[in-house]
Formats: C-alpha cells, structure tokens, sequence
C-alpha cells in the first residue's frame, strides 16, 4: 500500500527480533482512517511480533513505523498510546485485582492528561462503552480475576476505546470464543469502524477476518505474503495453502 | 493489668516501626518485583539524618521545631531513593534476578560506608525528643510518652498508605502498574515514572521509620542489618507485596519479641526465625501474599 493523506498508519520494512531470532522481516503495511485491515496468518506467524512493535512492547531494529504521519519508530509505548494507538491484546491485559470501572478509569484519565484528541467526558465516555457493550454496565464493579473470556475482551476493547485512538490494535480478539461472542465482537467493531476509528485485527481464522475486515494482509514467517482484498485471497491457493497450514 | 497493658504497648511500638520498613519493602517489591537488599540502609539513613538535624546541627533550637524536624530523615531517604532507582536500578529490571541481589546487596555495602564516611563510627541521638516529652503513668508503672507518638505515627502511616494505594488515582494507577507493566504502559502510563514515585514512597516510609524511632533508640552502624532482617522476617510471615501482609506480619513480629523477651529471652529471635520457616513451609507466598 502507498502512503497517503488518509493513511493513519504505516509500517515500512520494519525488522523485529525478539532474543536473537529475527521475527519480523521487512514487514511493510498500512491501515487507512476508519478502515478495518486483517492480518492473518498462522500461529507464529509473526501477528503478534507485529502489533507489539506498533505498540511499542517490542523494539523494531531497522525501518519505521508511521502514525498520521509521524515518524513514532523511537517513541515508548506509553508516548504511543498517548498519542493515540489503542490496543487489546490476545489475553486482554485486563488488571485482575482492579475493578471494570477502574480499568476504564485509567484509560480516561491518561487520555484526558494527554489532551489534545477531543477526549471525550466521564459521562459521554460511559455512553461511548455502553452503547457499545450494554451488558458490560452490569459488571463495572467486578475485579478483573472474575470476568470471563469474553467479558475480559469486551472490557480490553471497551477500555482502549476510553483512550479516545484513532488507530485500534486488536490481537486475536476472537480466539477462544464462543461463535455468538465473536458475532458480538465483530458487530462491535463494525460500530468502531463507523466512529472513525481505523482497526488494525491480528487474526488466525479467515472466516472471522473475511467478516470484518476491508483489506487483508498475510503474514508468513514474518513476511507479509500477500495484500488486497479478502475475497482476492480466497482466491489465491498459495496463500490459502499458507494460512491453513 | 498495667504490666499487660505496657507489654501491648511495646509490642505496637515495635510493630509500627517494622511496619514502615517493610510496608516500604513491600511496596518497592510488589510494584517493581525487586528485593532491595539496601532498604535496611534507608531506614539507617533516616535515624542518622533526623539524629543529627535534631541532635547536633540544630541543637537548641525551640523544641517544636525539633519535632517539626523529625521527618527531615525520612525526606533524606526519599530523596537518596529517588536518585537510586533511575540511575543504579533501572538498568537491571530486565536482568535476571541473581543481577538485582547482587546490585542491592553492593548498595547496601555503599550506603554502609557512605554513613561511616559522614557520620564516623559513634552512635548519633536525638534523645532530647524523647525525654522532653516525659512518661506518663500506666498502673503502677511509668510509659514514655514519646513512644504512643511513633505508635500513632505507625497507625497513621498504615491507614495513609491504604488510602493512599486503594482510594486514590495514583493508587489506581500503581496497582496497575504492578499487575501488569506490558498492559499499562500501552495504557499510556509512564512505567518508568510509577515506579520511581513507587521507590521513593518506600523509601521515604523506611526513612520515617528510622527517624521516628531515633529519638528513643540511637542510630548507630550496623543498624540497617538488623532492621534488614526483622523486615524480611515480617514480609515472610505476611507476603512479599501485600501491604496488609506487612502489617499483620508486623504485628506478629511484635507481639512475638515482646512476648519473646519477657518470657523466654534467649531465644527470643530464634522464635522468630521458626514461625517465619513455618509460615515459608505450610504458605510460600506468605498470609497474605499471592502465588504466581
């Protein structure tokens, strides 16, 4: 993909290592605004090296990451997710011994010391979530230890939405879900496209990708093995044969 | 009935000490995952300090600004904390743990000589406090009045600290934090900045320790060894990490000694060591404290 004005966010031929293995290799994608963009591939692919080095968790050693366009190569994860990169990773990263509500209460605060987005306000943040997921309204006061699978990725994707991003980084939010959940979830990010907000999904299962993304890219060995349309890719027998395994 | 009442009291006043030495090691711990062996030195630092702001620099001085100044030790602590943690700490969080020992183990042998160097090998007092304050008769017996002071102090520390982790932001945020470093800091939360404001706190906590208990006891070398130690005894029995664990370990611990000297006083800290081993036996991760 070549970058462009609405191109929120870019990855140019990073490289990523975690220890002394090579990851990442010359990964480049994009995600244009309010566009949602799939990468799949098979576990230990390299999805989850790859949203880790957008987010900041891993250093990349060569290439660049850009954010509306800002070069954010060099920034922590923290400056990052200020800057307006949210994130749900693939065991939701929920606080066990916080409740919902302070696990929310975070996001919000920081992205309101943060500033500058259009942040939005206590009650209009609630409303943001609660629209959004009306069932988690019932379990605010839960501790995180008490939620189950699909409660605690509702909440990671509830909370990282409280930090105002104009990019969504979700790893893996469907795996381990009952069909109905992921229904749900997918029907969830759907509305966050609609509210501007670009999504960015790691996701093993192309059946759930082809549901909800508008681009895909797959990722093989850490390199990114094709791009384009989803329906192109059911299409392409190499990348098939390569995704299934 | 004033025996037993005297007894209670010294076993609070001990346990409020050892509660603000390893309330402090467990909060460094239980955020930043790090033993700090050098933390009996900020104890060491605070008596020192507060023994000789008050007991030499300005001696003399109107006796309410000698209380005023107590808590001058426990800002020494906090400021030596503060300077620590970014410089000499931080680049071994992603080492291995022997690394971590091994650091705060030479900085304990550091802070050791730096108090030798400034302050020489002669006990420090601020007895002056101490005795201004007089006693005050229990039964048939008299009770220093300066001690219900550091018990106050103890329970006022306590229920500070829990306000202060459980009822606030920068509590939220610390527990957080703790839980999960990764998860936080792509929360936008500024890890690096959490955890000396964290190292700092407890510090400052094991400072106000040595500076409250320095107008009744002297600071002298060697201290920080021996505070060490009772720490670790108090964040066994209650859990490494759990502040609730420091204080029922530290009432424990207290109870235990003074019960211990009063009874059997030659193997007072042997019993120590022996309900601490049990505790480690039957409960690894202390009462309070949490399995991985």
């Amino acid at each position: 993909m070549t970058a462009d004005a609405a191109t929120m966010l870019e990855l140019d031929r990073i490289d990523t290592y975690r220890g002394p293995a090579q990851i990442l290799r010359g990964v480049s994608l994009g995600v244009r605004e309010g566009e949602a963009v799939c990468l799949v591939g098979r576990n230990g692919a390299g999805k989850t090296t790859t949203i880790d080095s957008i987010m900041g968790l891993l250093p990349v050693r060569s290439g660049r990451i850009v954010f509306r366009g800002r070069d954010v190569t060099r920034l922590a994860a923290h400056q990052r997710a200020r800057q307006g990169i949210g994130y749900a990773p693939e065991d939701a990263g929920i606080f066990p011994d916080l409740t919902v509500a302070e696990n929310f209460q975070i996001s919000h605060w920081l992205s309101r010391a943060a500033g500058d987005r259009g942040v939005a306000g206590p009650r209009e943040l609630e409303e943001r979530i609660f629209a959004l997921f009306p069932e988690v309204r019932a379990f605010t006061g839960r501790r995180g230890l008490h939620l189950s699978g699909g409660q605690k990725k509702m909440v990671a994707i509830a909370r990282a939405l409280a930090l105002s991003p104009a990019v969504l980084l979700l790893d893996e939010p469907f795996e381990g879900l009952a069909p109905v959940v992921v229904s749900r979830l997918i029907e969830a990010v759907t509305r966050i496209k609609a509210m501007g907000v670009s999504v960015l999904i790691a996701e093993s299962n192309l059946m759930n990708a082809m549901r909800v993304a508008d681009r895909l890219y797959a990722i093989d060995r850490g390199e990114i093995i094709f791009e384009g349309a989803p329906r192109s890719a059911l299409g392409n027998v190499e990348v098939m044969k390569t995704i299934r395994g | 009935m004033g025996i037993l009442l005297i007894h209670i009291l010294n076993a609070l006043l001990y346990a409020s000490v050892l509660f603000l030495i390893a309330g402090g090691l467990s909060l460094i711990y239980g955020v930043m995952r790090i033993v700090n062996l050098a933390h009996g030195n900020l104890y060491a630092i605070g008596a020192y300090v507060t023994a000789w702001v008050v007991g030499q620099w300005l001696v003399g001085a109107p006796t309410v600004v000698l209380y005023l100044l107590i808590p001058a030790g426990a800002l020494a602590a906090a400021a030596t904390g503060a300077i620590i943690e970014p410089t000499l700490l931080r680049p071994f969080y992603k080492r291995a743990e022997e690394y971590q020992l091994l650091v705060t183990f030479g900085l304990l042998m550091i802070l050791e000589d730096v108090v030798r160097f400034i302050w020489g090998p002669y006990p420090l007092s601020a007895s002056v406090l101490w005795s201004e304050l007089g006693s005050i008769a229990i039964g048939d017996a008299l009770y220093p009045t300066y001690n219900l002071l550091v018990i106050a102090v103890g329970g006022l520390a306590a229920a500070f600290l829990w306000m202060f982790v459980y009822r606030t932001r920068f509590g939220v945020v610390l527990r957080a934090a703790s839980q999960d470093m990764r998860m936080a800091a792509a929360l936008g939360i500024n890890v690096n900045r959490v955890y000396v404001q964290a190292f700092t706190l407890g510090c400052f906590m094991a400072g106000l320790g040595g500076a409250i208990i320095v107008p009744s006891q002297s600071a002298v070398l060697g201290m920080s060894v021996d505070a060490l130690i009772l720490a670790f005894i108090v964040v066994v029995i209650g859990g490494l990490g759990s502040l609730e664990g420091a204080l029922v370990g530290a009432l424990v611990v207290g109870v235990v000694r003074e019960a211990g000297i009063a009874l059997f006083p030659e193997i007072e800290l042997a019993i120590l060591y022996l309900i601490a081993a049990i505790v480690l036996l039957v409960r690894p991760a202390g009462l309070f404290g949490r399995t991985a």
